[in-house]
């Protein structure tokens, strides 16, 4: 009797026999990790799981959304207030957004300390950037849907931040807003450009990023002779899925939490008149904000500057990374400029975000 | 290995083992309405915060115990360093505190002062935040860096003196290092899914059923109407119903009787009455059916 396979097993080997099953697990779990496991290359897995969590919440805030000027402040009202559970649902996704922007930082820092845009990784970096600008977009459209003064300035913000560029910008700003104030056809363009490009855009390029990331292989870590680190390698499974499990368990907590420590509260509903709103984007864009707001970037060709000009050399600095940067060195503390180059932006980034803040309060 | 490097090898992976399970915690106490940085709500988060701090410390230390000093780790490590840095803890920060707060109030009065001098004084807001921010942001960092070095320094004493009483260990460094694997990946990988899987749906459910179903922050504007429930009793409405009917019949014989009765008396006067013309009768028919 214990020698015949159990249904399970039955059905295990039936799926088997014709998809290779087996072949397929011990490709996903088998790899080699140089080096070993390390908390430190959980980001990837945890941008997965947030993303996948978006996805579901944003599927079960669509039963209820209605993506019209008329009703989209009504009915995320009525998710609020009405809709058993609803509240949670939409604070969830809305923290979700920023655990996201949070941990695509964290991704892409990992990566730039331990060198591992470096040949033969560039393709995996340069789709992670693409990625990077995804993630960005969703923030930035899903932040109109709610349709409040936030969403509504924000976005009135961040378009008049996208059509100081040159050539095209006029023509983005024209197609995103389809009208000369953000109404009906905003709104309906963001949703489809939310809820059906991004999500479609993402998932291609999340699974080319994977691909390309089997193909090369882990970095692994940048300290250590090969000796050592063949000597400590492991396999993904069972001890970075491990920490990868706990790591998703401790980002989802953690965003449960901030669901109830600040949970979603809306705003007037959206008017062309601010009133007594100080219009601003969402906090991942606040230091470009701050930026804009600086005495020596005021006028056409300053806004310009700011808004335009600095972040896009920067993304194309940061695109150009692996073809500049030819060192096969990937230690970091060998690696000076690179070192407080980082620390240079990440500080940037902290002091006018927070300055944003403070001018906020300023202002109020 | 120096104090600060071998408090830091210990308590930087304590708190980031202790922290998954903490925020569980913290999570399931705001699902109850507790709010966990005040009290009570606190001081239960601290009580449920001894053993997991015991048990990350005493994971931690037998790590570096075994891994980087090849020594054998006391058996009550997690116990001993707990209930150490507690007391240090308890007199250190408080103080720090205080430190760090005296320091950022003086920085940001200082900075504050600078730009009262007749040169700074015309510098735009936005400028002035951010270096402002910046003057005294870098004195309260290094004093905070300051601080949490100072910190490490008498953890690593007291991890020291841990060190002092240990045996070195006779085993290889393959047996070490699996012995410290064991700490963290079980054998039994089954075993552990099946637990980690238990708890997670144990903590599903109760967090499920301590949420609130509606929010617990409504919107000051948002007019709720409060629903309207008429309860449905059928015996009632049956009874009612019947009466209705009973009534209606009633009206309808009343009706019909009246109607016999004026038939009878109209039917001699129509013999002697004026019959109206077809074609009026005929207007009126197509009247109501256009």
């Amino acid at each position: 009797m214990s020698g015949q396979p159990s249904v399970l097993e039955k059905v295990f080997a039936f799926v088997d026999e014709r998809i290779g099953l087996k072949t397929l697990q011990a490709k996903m779990l088998n790899e080699p990790v140089p080096g070993g496991s390390r908390w430190a290359y959980v980001f990837g897995s945890c941008l997965l799981f947030i993303f996948i969590m978006q996805a579901v919440t944003g599927i079960l805030l669509m039963f209820y959304y209605v993506p019209s000027a008329d009703h989209a402040y009504a009915s995320t009202q009525y998710i609020l207030h009405e809709v058993d559970y609803g509240w949670f649902i939409l604070s969830y996704h809305f923290w979700g957004s920023s655990a996201m922007v949070v941990m695509v930082f964290a991704h892409m820092s990992q990566v730039f300390l331990w060198g591992a845009y470096k040949k033969p990784r560039e393709l995996v970096w340069l789709i992670g950037l693409a990625l990077f600008g995804l993630v960005m977009a969703f923030g930035f459209t899903g932040y109109l849907l709610p349709w409040d003064q936030r969403a509504y300035w924000a976005t009135t913000v961040g378009v008049e931040i996208m059509d100081k560029t040159p050539v095209v910008g006029d023509f983005i700003a024209r197609f995103l807003k389809g009208g000369p104030t953000p109404g009906q056809m905003t709104l309906s363009r963001f949703f489809v450009i939310h809820v059906m490009i991004l999500p479609a855009a993402l998932m291609g390029l999340a699974g080319l990023h994977l691909f390309l990331f089997r193909k090369a292989g882990p970095a692994g870590p940048f300290r250590g002779s090969a000796d050592e680190l063949r000597a400590r390698t492991d396999y993904f499974f069972p001890r970075q899925v491990w920490k990868d499990v706990v790591a998703m368990g401790a980002v989802f907590v953690t965003i449960c939490s901030l669901a109830f420590i600040e949970p979603v509260v809306l705003l007037e509903e959206a008017t062309p008149d601010p009133g007594d709103y100080h219009p601003e984007p969402e906090w991942y864009f606040l230091f470009l904000f701050q930026m804009l707001r600086l005495k020596i970037f005021s006028g056409e060709l300053g806004q310009f500057v700011a808004g335009v000009a600095i972040p896009n050399a920067f993304l194309l600095l940061l695109a150009a990374l692996p073809f500049i940067d030819r060192s096969p060195e990937r230690n970091i503390f060998k690696r000076p400029i690179a070192l407080i180059g980082w620390l240079l932006v990440m500080t940037g980034i902290l002091v006018f975000t927070v300055s944003a803040i403070i001018n906020r309060e300023f202002l109020d | 290995m120096s104090s600060v490097k071998l408090g830091l090898a210990v308590a930087w992976p304590a708190f980031w083992t202790g922290v998954p399970i903490k925020i569980v915690l913290i999570l399931l106490l705001l699902a109850m309405g507790v709010h966990p940085w005040e009290m009570p709500g606190l001081a239960l988060l601290l009580l449920l915060s001894i053993p997991v701090d015991i048990w990350a410390l005493g994971l931690s230390a037998r790590t570096v115990f075994l891994d980087r000093l090849h020594l054998e780790p006391p058996e009550s490590a997690g116990v001993t360093l707990w209930w150490q840095a507690a007391l240090l803890s308890a007199v250190y920060l408080p103080i720090a505190y205080g430190i760090e707060s005296g320091v950022v109030g003086v920085a940001k009065a200082v900075v504050g002062r600078m730009f009262e001098i007749e040169v700074l004084k015309n510098v735009p807001v936005p400028e002035r935040i951010s270096i402002e921010l910046v003057l005294w942001g870098s004195v309260a960092t290094v004093v905070l860096l300051g601080l949490a070095l100072g910190w490490l320094f008498l953890f690593g004493q007291i991890v020291r003196k841990q060190v002092a009483a240990a045996r070195p260990t006779a085993e290889p460094y393959e047996a070490l290092v699996r012995r410290w694997d064991l700490l963290r990946v079980p054998a039994d990988q089954p075993l552990l899914l099946t637990a980690f899987t238990a708890t997670g749906v144990v903590l599903v459910f109760l967090f499920w059923a301590v949420m609130p179903v509606t929010t617990p922050h409504p919107h000051e504007l948002y007019q709720k109407e409060p629903p309207k429930i008429e309860s449905f009793k059928p015996a009632e409405a049956l009874q009612r119903t019947e009466k209705l009917i009973a009534q209606a019949e009633s009206a309808v014989k009343a009706l019909e009787a009246k109607a016999k009765q004026g038939a009878k008396g109209k039917a001699p006067q129509a013999k002697g009455a004026k019959q109206p013309s077809a074609k009026v009768g005929a207007q009126e028919g197509g009247g109501r059916t256009r």
